[in-house]
């Protein structure tokens, strides 16, 4: 009687507990991301990982991962250094590379293949940020309309989103990074915040904000109350697309699968098969022209003789 | 807990797939029960055990997923496991009907492997089962589907069977993949939990709807852009409400992402550029005023012909009024009448208001150039015979010096010379300094 007493005035408390710890906003974001890649990654892959690792002062870097087949071993290695997400890099054939999200231990495992890699070493890019300060996520509308692509926002937040709070992570903000669908792939893009005197003239372009910002600098906020945002691209920029959605972390049922995906080794060997069809039809078309001769007797070299015998050496014999 | 789950959950996909494949029917069915009595409590479980929820989630989804792997194995036609897709994908979509689904997934894979007639009668007989277990509601979603999915997906289809290329299913299962996100998903109820937790924008529409082309670089990433700053703003709206820091400091200073040496050489290449872009614009200046130089020499050229042209034709006016006129009216004398002088008149009179005005009288300034080379060589007059001597040279005796004469050393004679008097005549330098003082 009292064990049962003792459960249920526990249960009790701890729901009250729950309720408290609602309501005061004690909450603990704890993230750290294994970032790895396979063996044979080029220097462009390389790169984007360093950069991607730069970006997550909650990242842990580590050694190049030996297989490509064994991949719920991360599960251990990410256990071992108390990280809940794994990035891990595969390359293939050394110049194709797959991307793995995973949520470790319970899952899920997004895997994508990234496209149109442009490193932050990149002169084109003019912006820069402090490193470890905390981006702003900024997730296209279209995000919220397919439930994978909920799942894989999910998954992007936790991963690149810094946790309130980080070790490293500084207190300024001065970085978005965007995602955006189109074409049915995810775009990754990574702008600077520069925040600029607001023109004269712009005022009245976006009221809205304005008065919000007029809130803001009411409420005690001085700098940059008269200031736009200007958006400057930082880099890393990547292109993914999601090929197959696992339930497990690198394990499990496959509860998404896209079609739409044709593997780089299709496209290259349907290339090459184009290329070589060409050669294919040229010779087919030479050997019609073989056999066409043929059949009208103008086989090269072996003109028939003339059968009414008006042949010279026959004449004057 | 979590190294022993994490080791479970592939084995546990693998064994139930080959249990699936052993015997399906019978499985399957033993599944729905035990799907039923596990659907409703999923949610509470996540929160009490997540490895119980893993097994049983697993054993969940993993039917569903198994049943549209074998498919396309038994029945090779692509359309036909599109359609079987759709039949799954909606027993997955509403919870009420994932039971009787499973079923009709069965017997339409029963009736493939018997007869594989065709899609119709398949799809017919499908259909009939779903009007005898629930009503018609189920039949109109099934259409809906039909044209919102497939259309693509048959796109798809005869694309990869012309690639001949496996054909990669189309995997959608939206509740699993429902399950899974709840089970990980951070809250960011925007009542509950403040901003500066997760800092995540999700825009209001969708970024493909303002992109003409996808191959269009600029357009793409206009939009990319405005995206993003759409969600700055609004970030930091929300960030500045929370009183949290957003403004980086200026004398705040810490380690960038990239490099300073980096920045350095993105630095050095923007100058680079602009000074490129600039020499190339100083260069098209130049070369559009050299053809525009030229347009105006043949302008001026032309314009030179017109004034002559006029020129003439006023001579020629002036020439019959006066003939018809007669020279006496106008109290001319003869000789103006002969060098046509009330002809120089009228056209240095009606010339002067036309040109410019001239320094000096008619002649103007020469420029410099022609001035010190009038100084130097002269200018006018007659040439022949100015080296000549004259009168006036001849009378000319500043040149001569008496002391001169007499010391003899000057033109002494022609004997002397001949004895071999060194030095009668001096230098050329010399004589000209000689000249000179003189």
């Amino acid at each position: 009687m009292a064990a049962v007493y003792k459960s249920l005035s526990k249960s009790s408390s701890k729901e009250d507990k729950e309720t408290e710890s609602n309501g005061a906003v004690e909450r603990k974001n704890k993230q750290r991301v294994l970032i790895l890649s396979s063996r044979g990654v080029t220097y462009r892959h390389r790169h984007l990982l360093n950069d991607l690792a730069a970006m997550l002062p909650h990242g842990r870097k580590d050694a190049k991962f030996d297989s490509k087949s064994k991949l719920y071993q991360l599960n251990e290695l990410a256990e071992l250094y108390n990280c809940n997400n794994v990035l891990f890099f595969e390359a293939r054939k050394g110049k194709d590379l797959y991307m793995w999200f995973s949520k470790v231990p319970n899952g899920p495992t997004v895997k994508f293949f990234a496209q149109n890699l442009h490193t932050m070493e990149e002169l084109h890019f003019q912006g820069n940020c402090l490193k470890g300060s905390r981006p702003i996520l900024s997730f296209d509308g279209a995000f919220e309309s397919e439930p994978y692509l909920r799942l894989i926002k999910e998954v992007f937040m936790q991963t690149f989103g810094v946790p309130q709070g980080a070790r490293k992570s500084k207190p300024f903000i001065d970085h978005v990074l965007s995602f955006s669908v189109a074409d049915g792939k995810i775009w990754v893009r990574n702008y600077e915040i520069r925040e600029v005197e607001r023109a004269k003239g712009e005022t009245g372009n976006d009221d809205g904000d304005e008065q919000q910002e007029k809130k803001s600098s009411k409420s005690g906020h001085k700098g940059g109350k008269d200031t736009d945002i200007n958006l400057i691209e930082i880099g890393p920029r990547f292109v993914l697309t999601p090929i197959v959605i696992q339930e497990g972390a690198f394990g499990g049922p496959i509860i998404y699968e896209n079609k739409r995906f044709i593997s780089p080794n299709k496209i290259r060997a349907e290339l090459r098969r184009a290329k070589a069809g060409r050669h294919v039809a040229r010779m087919e078309q030479q050997r019609e022209a073989l056999a066409r001769r043929k059949q009208l007797g103008l086989e090269d070299g072996k003109m028939k003789k003339d059968p009414a015998g008006l042949d010279t050496r026959d004449l004057f014999a | 807990m979590a190294k022993k789950s994490a080791t479970q959950s592939p084995k546990a996909g693998s064994k139930l797939k080959s249990q699936a494949v052993n015997g399906k029917s019978a499985e399957k069915k033993k599944d729905n029960s035990r799907r039923k009595s596990a659907k409703q409590p999923t949610v509470e479980k996540m929160v009490v055990d997540n490895e119980e929820l893993e097994e049983s989630s697993s054993e969940d989804e993993v039917p569903e997923a198994n049943g549209k792997k074998e498919e396309p194995r038994s029945d090779e036609s692509s359309e036909e496991d599109s359609g079987s897709d759709r039949d799954s994908s909606d027993g997955s979509g509403d919870e009420g009907f994932g039971h009787i689904d499973i079923e009709a997934i069965d017997d339409s894979e029963s009736e493939s492997e018997l007869d594989s007639d065709g899609e119709d009668e398949r799809v017919k007989i499908t259909k009939q089962d779903d009007s005898e277990d629930d009503g018609e509601g189920e039949d109109d979603e099934e259409e809906e589907i039909d044209v919102d999915e497939l259309e693509p997906e048959d796109e798809e289809d005869e694309e990869q069977i012309a690639a001949g290329t496996r054909v990669r299913q189309t995997i959608n299962n939206k509740e699993a993949l429902l399950t899974s996100l709840r089970r990980f998903a951070l809250d960011t109820d925007p009542k509950t939990v403040p901003f500066a937790f997760h800092q995540t924008v999700v825009s209001s529409k969708r970024t493909e709807d303002s992109i003409p082309s996808v191959e269009d670089d600029l357009q793409r990433e206009l939009a990319f852009v405005n995206q993003a700053l759409e969600a700055a703003r609004q970030g930091r709206a929300l960030l500045r409400k929370e009183g949290v820091p957003f403004t980086r400091p200026t004398d705040y200073f810490a380690e960038t992402v990239r490099s300073d040496e980096t920045m350095q050489k993105v630095r050095a290449k923007l100058v680079e550029e602009a000074t490129a872009k600039k020499a190339a614009a100083e260069a098209r200046k130049q070369r559009d005023l050299k053809k525009f130089g030229k347009q105006v020499q043949v302008q001026k050229q032309l314009e030179r012909a017109k004034q002559k042209r006029e020129a003439l034709e006023k001579i020629n006016l002036l020439k019959k009024k006066r003939a018809t006129n007669g020279s006496s009216t106008l109290g001319a004398t003869e000789a103006d009448d002969l060098f046509d002088v009330a002809v120089d008149n009228e056209l240095n009179a009606s010339g002067a208001s036309k040109k410019r005005k001239s320094p000096g009288d008619g002649k103007g300034e020469r420029n410099a150039k022609r001035q010190r080379k009038d100084a130097k060589y002269g200018f006018g007059g007659k040439k022949r015979f100015s080296k000549s001597g004259d009168a006036i040279s001849s009378g000319d005796l500043s040149g001569f010096n008496a002391k001169k004469m007499k010391s003899g050393s000057f033109g002494g004679g022609g004997g002397g010379k001949k004895k071999g008097v060194k030095a009668a005549r001096p230098g050329k330098s010399r004589r000209k300094s000689m000249a000179a003082k003189r």
